[in-house]
C-alpha cells in the first residue's frame, strides 16, 4: 500500500452511513492538521543505548567478566550470572542434562536445602530462576535493592555451591519425565520436537532442548556434578547487575563472592550440524486424531548468531514472516485467506547454525491450501525478493523496535550479555541502527537465494493423520509417527 | 472539559514505603496522572515520564463479553474488525503503519473491557492518535472482511480452546459457576454464534458501545502531554456522545450446592478446575483474598506447590487465585495431575489445603511473606509505560478512580491472619464450589 492517499472507498451502505452518521460529517479524523499517515514518517530520536556513566565493565583476575548498569528509578535490582556453554555442548545421549543441572542448582545450595532456599527467596519477595539454552546456562535473581546482600548470597550459593541432593535429583527426574509426557498434549510442543528431528536427525539439535524420556531416565548425579564443574568456570562467564545499585558496592561483593572461583578449560562447542539440513524434502505427519486444527511447520537449516549476514537476513525475515501484520505471510494466510490466526517465520540464532522455521496452523481440511501458500511464499521470496519499499519498512521497524528495547535496564543488559556470550563487538548496540540502514535490496535478494530452500525443506504437520495423509500427495516422502 | 490532577496522600506514601520497603522513599507515578474529560464524555488519562523512551497509548472501551445479549463472542469478534479498515485506511493498514515504525500493537477483549494498545516511540504518537480516531469515527465493516475474519476467529477458538485441555476446562468451569450472569459464556463466544454473526450485528454493536462516553484513553511514557491532549481534542472531540450505554441487568443468584462436570479430552495427565463465587473488584475483602492467593500459590514455598507438587508429587502444577471482575469475582483453582495419577486424589489434596485455610490461622511469618511478595510485584509493575498506562486505565474503568499505591499498601498491611481465615470460611465453602475434571474418555467410549 502506498501513501499518501485519501479517498473514501465505495460500497458503504446507507444503513452504515446512518449508523455512524455523526462521524462521517466530521472529516477524516476530526479537526486539526492533515492526518499523520499522509506525512512521511518522522525520524526516530536516537537515544544513547545506555545513559552516560551508567555502565561499568570490569574483570576479575580469574577471568570473570562483570557488567553493571545503574538505574536508580526504582528500588529494585537484578543480579545474574551466565556461562558460555549450554545444551549444544551436551552429547545427544545426555540431551537435557544442562537444563536439568541448572534446575537442580536452584533446588538446594549452600546451607539451605530446596525448601529453605525457596523460603529465603519468597520471604523477601524475590524471584529466582536458573536455566539453560543451547549456548549458555544462567542464574538470575531479582528483588528489592535493600535486600542486595541476601540476593547476592543466594546467587553465589546457587552458582558455586549447589548441593545436588540425590533425593532432589530423583524428584526432579520424576517431574521432568511427567512434564515431557504431558507436553504431548500440546500440539505446538509436538510440532517443535518433530521439526527439530526432521531437520537435524541424529545431531544434538534434533532432540528437544530439555531432553527425552530416555536421556532423562539415565542422568546420574556424577554427570550433573561433572557438567557443573566443567561448564561453570569464571573464565567463560559474565556476572551482571542492573538497577538501584552503585558500582563500588557491586564490585566489592563480586570480588568477595567470586574471586576464589578457579578457572578451567572450556568444554568444546559441540559438533557442527550438517550444512544442508535436511538434505532433501521430507514430510512428517504427527498423528493426533483429536485435533480440529493442524499445525504446519516448514523448516530447514538457518544461520548462526555470528553470521556476517545476520542483519540482512533479519530484514528478509521481517518482510517474509517476522513482523506481524506487516509480513507477507500474515497478509496472505490471515488477512487475505482467513486461514489462520497467525503465521510467522524466524531464524533460531545459535553459536552453530540453528533452524529457519515457518509455522502456522489452520482447520484440518484446509491444511494443504495453507501449506501451499507457505511454500509459495518462500519460493516467491526467492523470485520476488523484498522491494525497496518493503525493505524500507523493515528498516524503520528495526530501528523503531530497537528504540523500544531500551525501555528497561534489564532488557538492555540482556542484549549486552548476549554480545559477551557470542564474542560480538562491545559497540554492536551503538552501531546497530547504522548497520540496519546500510542494508540494500541487493543484500536481501542475496539472502533470499542463500537462505530460503522450500524445495528441500522439512514439512511437519500435527493433526489427524487419516485426514492429513491424502492432502500431502506429491510433496515428497511421507512418514506418519505416533507421538 | 475539565482537567485535574490527583495528588493525594503524597506524604503518607513516603512513611509507608519507609516501613515496608526500607528507607527508600518511592513516589507513585500514577499520582501524577492528569485527567481530562472532553465535552462528549471521553475520559483522557495522561502520565508523562520524560525519562522513558517508550509511550504506551491505550484505548479502553467499557464493553466486554458481559455486555453481549443475543450473540456471544461479538465483543471479541468486533475487536478483530477494528483492524479491517475504515474510510481512509485499508484492512490491516493500521497495524502495518504502526509496526513498520517499530511499534508494538495489539488488542484484547475480556469479560468487562476491550482494550486497544500501541507501544511506540514519541515520534509515532500523532500517527497513532490519528489512526485510532479514524477507526472510531469511520470504521468500515464489510461482508468481505467479516467473512474472512470470522474464519480467523474460529482458528483462534480452535487454538486456544477447542484443541487445548486448559481452554476446555476453563470454558466448562465458567459455564458451571455462572448460570445466569453473562460471565458464563466464553469471551471468544460459542462456535455457532461466531459462525452466524452478521455485518449488521457488528454495526449495531459499534454504534452502541464504541461511543466517546464509553471510552477511556490512557497515555503513559515519554511524550508531550499538552500536545497529545490538544491532538486528541481535535481528533476525538467531534465524536458524538450516545447515552445511556445499555448494560445487562442480570445478577448471579446465590449458589446452593456443589456443581460438578466432566470434559473428555485426550490428556496425558488429568486436570482439575474449581471455582467459588467471590466479591467483585473493589470489595473490602479483595486484599485478604489476594493475600490468601499468594499463600496458596506465590512461589515455591507456597502451600500448593509444597503439598501437591513437591511433597506428595501428585501434581505437575497447582494454583489458586482470586480473579476480580466488574460484576462479580471468582476464586479459581487449577491443577494438573501427573500422567497416570488419580484426579480424585489430587482433588482431595487440593481441597484439603482449602479446608485448612478455613480452619487454621496462617502464621505471622507466612502472612508477612505473602504481603512482601505482593508489595514487590507492585514495584515491578512500575517499570514500563505499558504497565503504567494499563494500571491507570484499569483502575479508572474498574474502580472509578486511580488508587494510589499507598492506599493499596495501607489496606494490604491491615490484613491479619483472622481476615484470611474469615474470607476462606466465607467464600471457599465446599457446598458453594463448582468443579470440572478434564479426563480421558473411558475406553470404548467415543467423544
Amino acid at each position: 500500500m502506498t501513501r499518501p492517499w485519501a479517498w473514501r472507498k465505495d460500497g458503504i451502505s446507507l444503513v452504515w452511513l446512518l449508523v455512524v452518521g455523526s462521524c462521517t460529517a466530521c472529516g477524516s479524523v476530526g479537526g486539526g492538521p492533515p492526518p499523520a499517515w499522509e506525512q512521511p514518517p518522522p525520524s526516530v530520536r536516537e537515544l544513547p543505548v545506555v545513559p552516560e556513566q551508567a555502565l561499568t565493565r570490569a574483570e576479575l583476575s580469574n577471568g570473570l567478566q562483570i557488567l553493571i548498569l545503574e538505574d536508580h528509578r526504582l528500588p529494585r535490582v537484578t543480579l545474574g550470572l551466565d556461562v558460555w556453554r549450554g545444551e549444544a555442548s551436551v552429547e545427544t545421549e545426555r540431551a537435557g542434562l544442562a537444563v536439568f543441572t541448572a534446575e537442580l542448582m536452584r533446588r538446594g545450595a549452600g546451607d539451605r536445602n530446596a525448601i529453605e532456599l525457596a523460603e529465603a527467596v519468597d520471604r523477601i519477595g524475590a524471584d529466582l530462576g536458573a536455566g539453560a539454552g543451547w549456548d549458555s546456562l544462567g542464574v538470575l535473581v531479582s528483588g528489592l535493592s535493600r535486600d542486595l546482600d541476601t540476593l547476592f548470597e543466594i546467587l553465589a550459593d546457587v552458582v558455586l555451591r549447589p548441593r545436588f541432593d540425590p533425593a532432589e535429583l530423583e524428584r526432579l527426574r520424576a517431574e521432568t519425565l511427567a512434564s515431557l509426557e504431558s507436553a504431548r498434549d500440546d500440539p505446538g510442543t509436538l510440532a517443535g520436537w518433530y521439526t527439530a528431528d526432521a531437520v537435524y536427525g541424529a545431531h544434538r539439535f534434533g532432540q528437544p532442548k530439555s531432553g527425552t524420556p530416555e536421556s532423562v531416565a539415565g542422568f546420574e548425579r556424577r554427570e550433573v556434578r561433572d557438567l557443573h564443574a566443567s561448564f561453570l568456570i569464571p573464565n567463560a562467564a559474565v556476572f551482571f547487575a542492573t538497577g538501584n545499585v552503585n558500582r563500588e558496592e557491586i564490585l566489592e561483593r563480586v570480588e568477595k563472592a567470586f574471586a576464589d572461583w578457579k578457572p578451567g578449560a572450556l568444554p568444546p562447542e559441540g559438533v557442527a550440524p550438517p550444512a544442508l539440513a535436511p538434505p532433501t524434502r521430507r514430510v512428517v505427519i504427527v498423528d493426533k486424531p483429536d485435533l480440529g486444527q493442524a499445525r504446519i511447520v516448514v523448516a530447514h537449516e538457518g544461520i548462526s548468531r555470528t553470521d556476517p549476514d545476520r542483519i540482512p537476513a533479519a530484514m528478509l525475515n521481517d518482510v517474509l514472516g517476522g513482523s506481524g501484520f506487516s509480513s507477507r505471510l500474515m497478509e496472505t494466510l490471515r488477512a487475505e485467506a482467513g486461514l489462520t490466526y497467525t503465521a510467522s517465520s524466524h531464524f533460531s540464532l545459535r553459536r552453530q547454525p540453528g533452524p529457519f522455521v515457518v509455522s502456522t496452523f489452520t482447520r484440518v481440511p484446509e491444511t494443504r491450501r495453507a501449506l501451499d501458500l507457505v511454500l509459495e511464499g518462500l519460493e516467491n521470496a526467492r523470485v520476488n525478493p523484498p522491494s525497496e519499499s518493503e525493505l524500507d519498512r523493515a528498516r524503520t521497524l528495526s530501528v523503531g523496535s530497537f528504540a523500544m528495547g531500551l525501555e528497561t535496564s534489564d532488557a538492555v543488559m540482556d542484549s549486552l550479555v548476549n554480545l559477551e556470550l557470542y564474542g560480538l563487538p562491545d559497540d554492536s548496540l551503538e552501531t546497530y541502527r547504522d548497520r540496519v540502514r546500510a542494508v540494500s535490496v541487493d543484500d536481501t535478494s542475496r539472502m533470499a537465494l542463500r537462505l530460503l530452500h522450500p524445495q528441500r525443506a522439512a514439512i511437519v504437520l500435527v493433526g489427524p493423520a487419516d485426514q492429513l495423509l491424502p492432502q500431502v500427495k506429491g510433496l515428497g516422502p511421507v512418514e506418519v509417527v505416533q507421538p | 472539559m475539565a482537567s485535574s490532577r490527583t495528588r493525594s496522600f503524597a506524604s503518607a506514601i513516603i512513611t509507608l514505603w519507609v516501613s515496608t520497603l526500607g528507607a527508600h522513599a518511592l513516589d507513585d507515578p500514577a499520582e501524577r496522572t492528569r485527567v481530562t474529560r472532553l465535552d462528549n464524555g471521553l475520559t483522557l488519562l495522561t502520565l508523562e515520564d520524560p525519562a522513558s523512551p517508550v509511550v504506551s497509548f491505550q484505548i479502553w472501551v467499557r464493553v466486554g463479553s458481559r455486555d453481549e445479549s443475543r450473540i456471544t463472542g461479538l465483543a471479541h469478534l468486533f475487536e478483530h474488525m477494528m483492524f479491517k479498515g475504515s474510510a481512509h485506511i485499508e484492512p490491516e493498514e493500521h497495524a502495518q503503519l504502526v509496526q513498520s515504525r517499530g511499534g508494538r500493537l495489539n488488542a484484547y477483549t475480556n469479560r468487562d473491557v476491550t482494550v486497544y494498545f500501541e507501544d511506540i516511540t514519541a515520534e509515532t504518537l500523532p500517527l497513532v492518535i490519528d489512526l485510532e480516531a479514524e477507526r472510531f469515527a469511520n470504521l468500515d465493516v464489510s461482508e468481505r472482511t467479516l467473512t474472512s475474519e470470522r474464519e480467523v476467529v474460529l482458528e483462534e477458538r480452535r487454538l486456544r480452546t477447542e484443541d487445548q485441555p486448559g481452554g476446555r476446562g476453563i470454558e466448562a468451569l465458567m459455564a458451571l459457576t455462572f448460570q445466569a450472569h453473562p460471565y458464563r459464556w466464553p469471551v471468544i463466544g460459542w462456535r455457532s454464534d461466531i459462525e452466524n454473526t452478521s455485518v449488521d450485528d457488528c454495526r449495531e454493536f459499534f454504534a452502541r458501545y464504541y461511543v466517546p462516553n464509553n471510552l477511556v484513553i490512557s497515555i503513559a511514557g515519554g511524550f508531550d502531554e499538552d500536545l497529545a491532549i490538544e491532538r486528541i481534542r481535535q481528533r476525538f472531540g467531534a465524536l458524538k456522545r450516545v447515552a445511556p450505554v445499555p448494560r445487562n441487568p442480570t445478577t448471579e443468584p446465590p449458589q446452593d450446592g456443589e456443581r460438578r462436570a466432566q470434559v473428555h479430552f485426550d490428556v496425558q495427565g488429568a486436570r482439575l478446575y474449581a471455582a467459588w463465587h467471590a466479591p467483585p473488584t473493589g470489595h473490602p475483602d479483595s486484599d485478604a483474598l489476594d493475600v490468601l492467593s499468594v499463600i496458596l500459590s506465590g512461589g515455591r514455598s507456597s502451600r500448593l506447590y509444597r503439598s501437591l507438587v513437591y511433597e506428595s508429587q501428585r501434581a505437575r502444577f497447582a494454583h489458586g487465585s482470586y480473579w476480580n471482575l466488574k460484576d462479580a469475582g471468582v476464586f479459581y483453582a487449577v491443577a494438573g495431575a501427573r500422567p497416570g495419577g488419580s484426579i480424585d486424589e489430587l482433588e482431595a489434596l487440593f481441597m484439603g489445603e482449602i479446608a485448612r485455610l478455613r480452619v487454621e490461622l496462617v502464621s505471622e511469618a507466612e502472612l508477612e511473606k505473602a504481603k512482601r511478595q505482593i508489595e514487590v510485584s507492585m514495584i515491578q509493575g512500575l517499570r514500563t509505560s505499558h504497565a503504567l498506562a494499563s494500571r491507570i486505565a484499569s483502575e479508572t474503568v474498574m474502580l472509578g478512580k486511580i488508587r494510589p499505591l499507598d492506599e493499596r499498601l495501607e489496606s494490604l498491611r491491615a490484613v491479619g491472619s483472622e481476615d484470611v481465615r474469615r474470607v476462606a470460611a466465607r467464600y471457599l465453602q465446599d457446598e458453594k464450589r463448582s468443579v470440572v475434571h478434564v479426563v480421558k474418555a473411558p475406553q470404548g467410549e467415543e467423544e
